[in-house]
């Protein structure tokens, strides 16, 4: 897809490996994401999807090859945190929210690396909470929150601090079919409302098919990539 | 939310875990607490004692042991008169012995004639008259304690005494026991010529300290005491209680330590994946420490608030005892609640050192896949 926007995420043959160099979990993945750009990263278990993401992510570094986010080399950098603060919103497959905070307060988790005032920071986190149409469940701690909301909930906290490119992991893996297609409908009008460029990890094809561009990858690299049947149909 | 309510709703995730772990270092800073009460209060009592009546500064005999164990004789005083800045020389001797329910009856043998300048202040009755050797001053305590009244006789080493007159010095040992005639308390004291203090007035316009750093530099078996600081060189008792509660202070510190380390490791373990969590978030490795840090303080500030409570109560307690009542009244200064804080933040910052380390240690990849 070379439609003219930006390049924001350039993957050079990346390779990564765990166990000591014994188990090569991405060989040589090359991968490129336009700015706004709805990319679905699907693949058997254990293929290096989920590995790549948090390349991406700069959860961990490559053993070699680079990644260019905005221009600039992240692997590079010393210290990730201001890049993973600012940069990357992360959706976890578990929605990992602090079980003793409200949604609202989990959602505020992230803005206390920003200069934000503790007012600021409530009055943003209720602003997220109604964009994934959870509102009324401010108050509510994880637990008395159902699956689907719990991970509405990551969703808005990951756009806490503004970053414009949105990583989700398996957002759907723990959910049923009708609350994950509600998550993905809420990724989905985020990026577009927002413009936020989202790569998504996911194993189901009816949550892949949902992306502009689906990228297939086998034993850590990536193997076809093309627009997905859902938007061959947009553009038809 | 403000970030201390963060770590404080932490702190809120295991209530038992946090509630024991409270208790515990409280114990410590308790003890830590109560000790330097004491201390502080058995020093003041002692300094009562040295600053009793109108004197400028006393002298005992340099080296002892306790108080009482000093030992000074007349030619002692003579040297002190021989000084020109000196205008009085006041012997006293102390005895302690059980009289009543009280077990450390404090008696001060002093020469009626030296009333004067050994002043105690008269509640009733009349000081003791010259020569009379069965006469007693009691304190407004001791006359309390032993219900007696100015005429009526009470008996001291199984000598009866005629009570000429009841005082209020404001010194606890002092109002908890009494004055007697000097001869009297040599006698059954077998210590004929002997004093245990020589309370000194000097002349108007003598520099008291120049004076006594001389008189220390001129007879090195003195000791003089000007102030508090000086009472270690006639009572090594107080200074052995400051040893034993510096000791116990850094005891408190160690065991606490550990205690907190042991709740931090254990929360910081548990909480891996979450520390991961927070780092892909985008926290910096300094807000970690500044949180596992916060709950450690925070853990060992209500520690501090819970022990200095405790310290208070079980003081107000130990006081209760005739044993102890008769020695000292507490005296809750700033310095014992601040040991006790400081305690409290050694045993935070000792505690949470290692489990901050780990918990900014860990890779965010690695912690988010822990399980």
């Amino acid at each position: 897809m070379s439609d003219g926007r930006e390049i924001v995420i350039d993957v050079r043959n990346v390779v990564k490996t765990f166990d000591e160099g014994h188990t090569r979990a991405l060989d040589g993945a090359t991968l490129q994401v336009r700015r706004g750009e709805f990319v679905a990263i699907t693949g058997p278990s254990g293929c290096g999807k989920s590995t790549l993401l948090h390349l991406i992510a700069a959860l961990e570094r490559p053993d070699s090859g680079e990644i260019v986010v905005y221009g600039e080399e992240i692997t590079r950098r010393r210290d990730l945190s201001a890049y993973r603060a600012r940069t990357i919103g992360l959706v976890f497959q578990l929605h990992n929210l602090l079980p003793n905070l409200t949604a609202a307060e989990n959602i505020q988790v992230p803005m206390y690396e920003t200069d934000l005032s503790a007012g600021q920071r409530r009055r943003k986190a209720l602003e997220l909470l109604a964009l994934v149409d959870m509102a009324d469940k401010a108050r509510k701690r994880p637990a008395q929150l159902s699956g689907g909301e719990r991970q509405r909930v990551a969703i808005a906290r990951a756009l806490s601090n503004d970053p414009p490119i949105l990583l989700a992991d398996e957002p759907t893996g723990n959910l049923d079919s009708k609350a994950g297609l509600r998550v993905l409908e809420v990724l989905r009008g985020i990026q577009r409302q927002r413009g936020v460029t989202l790569v998504l990890v996911s194993h189901d094809p009816t949550i892949a098919a949902a992306a502009d561009r689906i990228v297939r990858m086998l034993d850590g690299r990536i193997i076809e990539e093309g627009a997905s049947a859902e938007a061959a149909a947009r553009v038809v | 939310m403000p970030f201390i309510l963060l770590i404080f709703s932490n702190l809120l995730r295991q209530k038992i875990r946090t509630g024991l772990t409270v208790l515990g270092i409280s114990i410590g800073i308790t003890t830590v607490v109560a000790l330097g009460v004491i201390t502080h209060s058995a020093r003041a009592s002692t300094e009562e004692i040295l600053r009793a009546g109108t004197s400028d500064f006393s002298v005992g005999r340099a080296g002892s042991a306790d108080l009482t164990f000093s030992t000074l004789t007349g030619d002692d005083a003579e040297k002190l008169l021989a000084y020109p800045q000196i205008e009085h020389v006041s012997g006293v001797l102390m005895a302690i012995s059980r009289v009543g329910s009280n077990p450390f009856f404090v008696q001060v043998g002093i020469d009626p004639a030296d009333l004067t300048y050994f002043e105690m202040p008269l509640v009733d009755g009349r000081k003791l008259a010259a020569g009379a050797g069965d006469e007693i001053m009691l304190g407004n305590e001791a006359a309390d304690n032993l219900d007696a009244a100015v005429g009526e006789s009470v008996e001291v080493r199984e000598q009866s005494f005629t009570v000429v007159g009841i005082y209020h010095s404001g010194a606890v040992m002092l109002d908890g026991g009494a004055v007697l005639p000097l001869a009297t308390v040599r006698e059954y004291e077998r210590k004929a010529g002997l004093y245990t203090l020589l309370y000194v007035r000097v002349r108007p316009g003598t520099d008291v300290e120049v004076l006594a750093a001389r008189i220390e530099e001129e007879h090195p078996d003195l000791a003089t005491l000007v102030d508090l600081s000086d009472v270690g060189e006639v009572d090594q008792g107080l200074e052995i209680l400051d040893a034993i509660n510096l000791g116990i202070t850094i005891l408190a510190i160690f065991i606490g330590g550990i205690a907190v380390m042991n709740t931090m490791v254990m929360a910081v373990f548990e909480r891996t994946r979450e520390f991961g969590i927070l780092r892909a978030l985008g926290w910096r490795t300094r807000r970690i420490l500044q949180m596992v840090l916060g709950e450690s303080i925070l853990l060992c500030l209500m520690a501090a608030a819970l022990g200095s409570l405790l310290a208070v109560i079980l003081t107000k307690l130990v006081v209760l005892l005739p044993a102890i009542q008769a020695f000292i009244s507490p005296e809750y200064t700033p310095d014992a609640f601040l040991r006790g804080l400081a305690v409290g933040i050694g045993v935070a910052i000792l505690g949470a050192l290692y489990p901050a380390y780990r918990a900014a240690s860990f890779s965010p990849a690695q912690a988010i896949r822990y399980e």
